[in-house]
């Protein structure tokens, strides 16, 4: 039974990181393409913060895999 | 790590009536950064104005800009043969430039007149189209002074309601599917208003009557073969056009370049001071040319131009602000000049999408030449893969023009390199398969899809002897733990990094507060963790080293902060577990590994195994199978591939950019742009004309 908590937990993990991932890029994503257009020197600075939230995601997977690892 | 090249400033002086051939001599030695003057800077002087030529340069200049939109010439892309710097600037004062002029918007106005009457032929057309299918004459609709005419086309055909009218005369033409028919009424004047609202109940639209004579369908013949002897003009004027255009794009490149120039050196005064009988021309120059600027201008000048050494700015950044406030706030900044080999050179670009280093700063570029390409190759990881990127990068060095394409080049090929090392020592793998191995019921190796028993010399250079599997239970904590460690290294170069450039410019004590403290702290955190991990079971560890690990965490951390405490304050332990989350990103090295391995075995198990029907789980070959496998194969790892470039590229650029540059790069210098002729299309000495390019 704790096995399968694990993965249905992992899958949890991975999946809600995922999500908020994706609410956070959509927000600074959208952001960042109207900057770049009035800008293209923008690109360097828009593309780290667009890529900011994508580390929720890894977290969720560290955790998932220690998760099921355990 | 590089530092911008130092910098020295120098004052250039002479007389006024040699300003024009010292702006000629310090762009043809193109070493000078000139320092902007500004009308209060100091008392006396003033800007200079621009030089005699400059304005009818500028007008030559608009005129060829002009030209060459009207021709779509894109003059520094051309590719054109080159010109003589002489003949050019003969040809220009000669008036050339008004004659191509002349030429060129001869032919555009031909042509644009030719359109025009076109455009007006076909209006006519359109109308007479409605008259023609009235049964009347074009002068039967005027010359009439009791009688009111309307014509023109209707919703649909109301002559019933316009009989009821007296005095009126109806011509409707016969109904046909989807077109309004025409219609023409005749009133005497009196009852026009009658007319004109039973009409207009109907959605009545007026249509002009042409000038003319006769029977409309005999006009509209007429128009229509007028029509078609002006296309065929248009045509013949627009193959005049392209004719002009190959008659004089040599030259129009060409005069714009040495107009560009000419415009840009007539305006340099612009940014000099002068009083009224001499010049002062204060710049940048980097410290190992300042000898080559004085014989320069000795060589090219003569006596009655003097070159002045004023300082060489070291890298502190209390000298730059003492002499802003002594001498002036323009001579604060220095430019910054990229100063890296060849390889780390590469990287400027990637480094340029963030800033341009201070000069006081060091350049992240050669930190992205070592880091970026090895984790872009980590990423990728698989030898297959790792070839088409290496060829298409070496493709892209050599023939890219743009800095993108360039340094899209760059990391494709040199990330391809470590994705080929990694590929086959590190994982074993190509296509997401091991190379040696047994086949499971869900994996394929290459040496179970080919039946060849691949000699032990091969398996014994590869880890474990068969490669780390980016996906095998066991292997993939050691992935992650190893990222980490490879994060930790990088956040501690990085921190190391930020620790010279504050040092270099505040001295050692603000560095030991702004980086040291977080230097120390990196270190104390990962010793924490490692000694948490072990204490807590997430790793077995030894009591005594995992307790050892947790001691030397506390007591880092409480040093860190404490001496990060004056810089930073409630920061430096807010911040903690900030260090933490920096340090977990670098598992996204394993994670992006991972990811591409999982997709490549769920399409490796689609067409090897269930539809190729190989290897020992596989149920047969057969052709259909077969054909639908490959295509799987194909379609699937080439859109790993793909996806290899956005994601493993990206992610390494971000690790670069949000957890390495973040600590030590703060950006925001004036890059080193030297006074100089830049021409592409113009040559100075006539036997080095290229034949067509």
């Amino acid at each position: 039974m704790a096995a399968e908590m694990a993965y249905i937990g992992a899958g949890i993990a991975i999946g809600l990181t995922g999500l908020a991932s994706g609410i956070a890029e959509k927000d600074v994503g959208a952001a960042a393409v109207g900057a770049i257009t009035e800008d293209v020197s923008l690109f360097g600075k828009a593309m780290v913060l667009m890529v900011l939230p994508e580390t929720i995601v890894i977290f969720g997977l560290v955790i998932a895999i220690l998760s099921i690892m355990m | 790590m590089s530092l911008p090249e130092s910098m020295s400033r120098v004052v250039i002086v002479g007389s006024k009536p040699r300003l024009e051939e010292t702006v000629d001599a310090l762009y043809e030695m193109g070493i000078v950064h000139l320092i902007d003057y500004t009308n209060d800077s100091d008392e006396g002087f003033a800007i200079g104005a621009p030089l005699p030529y400059s304005p009818k340069a500028s007008e030559r200049l608009l005129k060829i800009r002009a030209v060459e939109k009207d021709l779509g010439i894109k003059a520094r892309k051309a590719k054109t043969p080159s010109m003589v710097l002489s003949d050019v600037k003969a040809e220009i004062s000669s008036g050339n430039v008004e004659a191509v002029e002349k030429d060129v918007l001869q032919a555009i106005d031909k042509r644009n007149s030719i359109a025009q009457k076109i455009t007006e032929l076909d209006a006519i057309k359109s109308e007479l189209k409605i008259l023609e299918k009235l049964p009347l004459k074009l002068e039967d609709y005027s010359g009439y002074s009791s009688i009111s005419v309307f014509v023109g086309t209707v919703k649909e055909d109301c002559s019933a309601a316009l009989a009821a009218v007296p005095n009126t005369e109806v011509f409707v033409s016969a109904a046909v599917k989807n077109e309004r028919p025409s219609i023409a009424v005749f009133v005497k004047n009196e009852d026009k208003a009658k007319v004109s609202a039973i009409l207009s109940e109907n959605n009545y639209i007026e249509a002009p009557v042409p000038a003319g004579e006769g029977a409309p369908a005999d006009v509209l013949a007429k128009i229509e073969a007028e029509i078609l002897e002006n296309q065929n003009a248009l045509e013949e004027a627009k193959a005049a056009i392209v004719g002009v255009s190959e008659k004089y794009k040599k030259q129009i490149v060409a005069y714009d370049e040495e107009l560009t120039d000419e415009v840009r050196k007539g305006e340099t005064p612009l940014r000099i001071a002068t009083t009224e009988f001499s010049f002062v021309v204060d710049a940048w120059v980097p410290t190992a040319k300042v000898e080559m600027l004085e014989k320069g201008v000795k060589d090219l000048l003569g006596d009655g131009v003097y070159v002045e050494f004023q300082e060489t700015r070291g890298r502190n950044l209390h000298e730059s602000e003492h002499v802003a406030e002594k001498e002036g706030k323009r001579f604060e900044v220095p430019p910054s000049k990229w100063n890296n080999g060849p390889v780390a050179k590469r990287y400027q670009y990637a480094t340029s999408l963030i800033s341009v280093p201070k000069y006081q700063e060091i350049d992240p570029s050669i930190a992205m030449a070592i880091f970026f390409p090895l984790f872009f190759g980590f990423m990728i990881g698989d030898l297959a893969y790792a070839i088409p990127f290496i060829c298409l990068g070496a493709y892209g060095l050599k023939h890219a023009k743009s800095k993108e394409f360039q340094a899209i080049g760059t990391v494709l090929f040199y990330g391809g390199i470590w994705a080929a090392l990694f590929g086959f020592f590190f994982f074993g793998e190509m296509l997401g398969m091991h190379f040696v191995g047994h086949a499971t019921e869900t994996t394929m190796t290459w040496e179970a899809l080919l039946g060849v028993h691949l000699p032990d010399w091969f398996a014994g250079i590869m880890v474990n002897g068969h490669g780390v599997s980016k996906l095998g239970a066991d292997t993939i904590t050691m992935l992650l733990k190893l990222t980490v460690y490879v994060g930790i290294v990088h956040l501690l170069v990085s921190y190391a990094i930020g620790f010279m450039n504050i040092k270099m410019q505040h001295g050692m004590k603000h560095a030991m507060q702004e980086k040291g403290g977080w230097f120390i702290m990196v270190i104390g955190v990962s010793a924490l963790c490692f000694g948490l991990s072990g204490l807590m079971g997430i790793q077995t560890l030894n009591d005594t080293v995992a307790l050892v690990g947790l001691i030397i965490g506390v007591v880092a951390l409480v040093i860190g902060v404490v001496l990060a405490w004056p810089a930073e304050g409630i920061q430096a332990i807010l911040e903690i577990p900030g260090i933490v989350g920096n340090i977990l990103s670098y598992t996204r090295l394993a994670a992006i590994g991972m990811s591409k391995a999982g997709m490549a075995l769920a399409f490796n198990y689609i067409a090897l195994v269930m539809l190729g029907g190989f290897g020992p789980f596989g149920d047969g070959f057969s052709i259909g199978g077969f054909i639908a496998g490959a295509l799987v194969f194909v379609i699937g790892h080439l859109m790993i591939w793909v996806l290899g470039i956005l994601s493993a590229g990206l992610h390494a650029l971000r690790l670069q950019y949000v957890e390495s540059m973040n600590k030590f790069f703060v950006g925001g210098g004036v890059e080193y742009a030297p006074l100089k002729t830049s021409f592409k299309h113009i040559i100075n000495k006539p036997e080095n004309i290229e034949t067509e390019a």
